[in-house]
């Protein structure tokens, strides 16, 4: 019952957290200077009577509470606002790239977590760790996603699986390394290890179930990290996916689908448990 | 040791880059015209880029900008860790959840994503200047909730320790306490400025580098990095890549000494 009880508590929270995003986004996309004036505005194009009619279509978007009620009925209808950039629903847009950012997300984080946690194993349980494992992974996080993407799309190495990887790997290694660092230097793993118990069965029965929680958070982590550095890896490698999405929709000012991948993202957070650990984390402090 | 080395080159960078930047007659967005992608002279140092602009008063310029930008930002962030993490810690059960609630929904979000959306509702008439105080801003009103958690942690813990309980056994008022309280939060505090410097400028640099960031003429690190998604570039000089290579190098230095304050 308690389990369930505890599944339950956590969903609603999820559920008020995504609503408590897409409020605040609302707000904050709201707040911004020059919101309300559209780009299409100033093109001489338009004649004097569509740009008014633009006008009343933006004074709609006036107040926060009304964008907010006119982007949830549009999702709850299954459209997700209107695309200003195409003029077609959302939804028809970010539906096929979905499972292109998808699959990116998926090869990048299973790749990069087999890498991180082979080489922290092996960095962490060594007698006297040394510094030079550190410096491929301080020098990999002292570049930017975009600055690599561009480096490595320029000099024909990887494509943006690799990229993506090398970003996730270095950051997780670092954490990895300082987790199971001070996990085989407990009191119980050296006296396990002094009665000459085989590193594997160390590793398998004492140090990895110890760490299991931290791994979880460092998992929904990388999430969140592999989410932020999609936008410039998709962008500079021309992948159709989300995040080419968004940066197109941020160029053309098409706030709408901007919003809807801003939420869609929020919410995959969300559901990654990135939420719940914090709560947990905070509730324990 | 290595800190000390790492502030002392960082200093160093950064008072070598205001010589350049402010020494009569550079200005960075100065245009010679005759010497477009020059090479490497005695009247350009690092060469020229496209539009014949001192490439090395550019990168002076932004290495300048940036760090002030971030530390700006970092301080700003900090301070408002700082008062929602006191705040919510000691406010009523009630208040203090909901505060939580709000800090798991900017942790939700990610960052690239709702700095894109803001940024792309600014007016295409913003000035430059405005471009970078916008940037940073955003910047540091996204940057607080992860400081805020920490904070949070760190007053709970002070607030249940024996000489806070005895402070306030003896009658002293709620604003007493967080006087007491503040001052044993800065080594909370300090590293987690740190840790935000090197964050925003990645952040500042990535954005730039989609062409959402500052505005030109105004030169930063990610309007320099999109020089690099040109070929043509490329092949014209290879001074084009000494924008990462000091960006990079300034990385270093900032994680080397957020590396020895954390610990």
């Amino acid at each position: 019952m308690r389990p369930l009880l505890a599944s339950v508590r956590w969903f609603v929270r999820a559920c008020f957290v995504v609503v408590l995003v897409m409020l605040g986004t609302t707000v904050l996309v709201r707040s911004a200077p020059g919101y309300l004036s559209d780009a299409r505005e100033m093109d001489q194009h338009y004649a004097h009577a569509a740009r008014d009619e633009l006008a009343v279509v933006a004074a709609q978007s006036r107040s926060p509470l009304a964008m907010l009620r006119q982007e949830l009925s549009s999702w709850f209808k299954g459209e997700g606002g209107e695309s200003r950039q195409y003029g077609i629903p959302v939804i028809e847009l970010i539906g096929p790239r979905l499972s292109v950012t998808g699959k990116l997300l998926c090869e990048s984080l299973g790749l990069s977590w087999l890498g991180a946690i082979g080489a922290a194993l092996l960095s962490s349980s060594v007698r006297r760790p040394r510094f030079l494992w550190q410096i491929p992974s301080t020098l990999l996080l002292a570049i930017p996603t975009a600055a690599m993407a561009t480096l490595c799309l320029m000099m024909g190495f990887g494509g943006p699986v690799a990229v993506m990887v090398l970003c996730l790997a270095a950051r997780d290694f670092k954490f990895l390394h300082a987790i199971l660092r001070k996990s085989w230097l407990e009191p119980y793993v050296l006296h396990a290890r002094g009665q000459g118990i085989s590193t594997a069965r160390i590793l398998l029965t004492h140090v990895l179930p110890a760490t299991g929680p931290q791994l979880g958070a460092l998992a929904s982590l990388s999430i969140v990290t592999a989410l932020s550095a999609l936008v410039p890896v998709e962008v500079i490698f021309n992948v159709p996916g989300l995040g080419q999405l968004a940066w197109n929709a941020a160029l053309n000012r098409d706030l709408p689908v901007l919003l809807a991948a801003t939420m869609i993202m929020a919410a995959a957070v969300v559901l990654a448990g990135a939420t719940k650990f914090e709560s947990e984390h905070w509730r324990r402090a | 040791m290595r800190q000390s080395l790492s502030l002392v080159l960082l200093l160093a960078l950064i008072i070598s880059a205001g010589a350049v930047l402010f020494r009569p007659g550079s200005s960075y967005v100065h245009q010679d015209r005759d010497a477009l992608f020059a090479q490497a002279s005695p009247v350009h140092p690092a060469g020229t880029d496209g539009m014949g602009r001192d490439r090395l008063v550019r990168v002076s310029a932004a290495l300048l900008l940036s760090l002030a930008g971030a530390t700006i930002a970092s301080a700003l962030s900090t301070a408002a860790a700082a008062a929602v993490g006191i705040l919510s810690a000691s406010s009523p059960g009630v208040i203090g959840s909901l505060t939580l609630l709000v800090c798991d929904a900017f942790l939700a979000l990610p960052w690239m994503f709702l700095l894109m959306m803001v940024r792309s509702a600014i007016p295409l008439t913003t000035s430059p200047l405005a471009s970078a105080v916008i940037t940073f801003l955003v910047l540091a009103a996204l940057g607080w909730p992860a400081c805020a958690r920490a904070v949070y942690r760190g007053t709970r813990q002070l607030r249940h320790s024996d000489w806070m309980l005895y402070a306030a056994a003896s009658g002293l008022k709620s604003n007493q306490i967080v006087r007491a309280l503040a001052p044993n939060l800065l080594p909370l505090l300090l590293p987690q400025f740190l840790v935000s410097l090197p964050a925003f400028i990645i952040a500042e640099a990535n954005l730039g580098a989609l062409g959402l960031g500052i505005a030109e003429p105004l030169p930063s690190w990610g309007g320099m990095l999109a020089e690099l998604g040109n070929s043509a570039t490329l092949l014209e000089t290879r001074w084009v890549y000494l924008p990462v290579a000091l960006l990079v190098l300034v990385l270093l230095l900032l994680e080397a000494i957020t590396a020895e304050a954390q610990r």
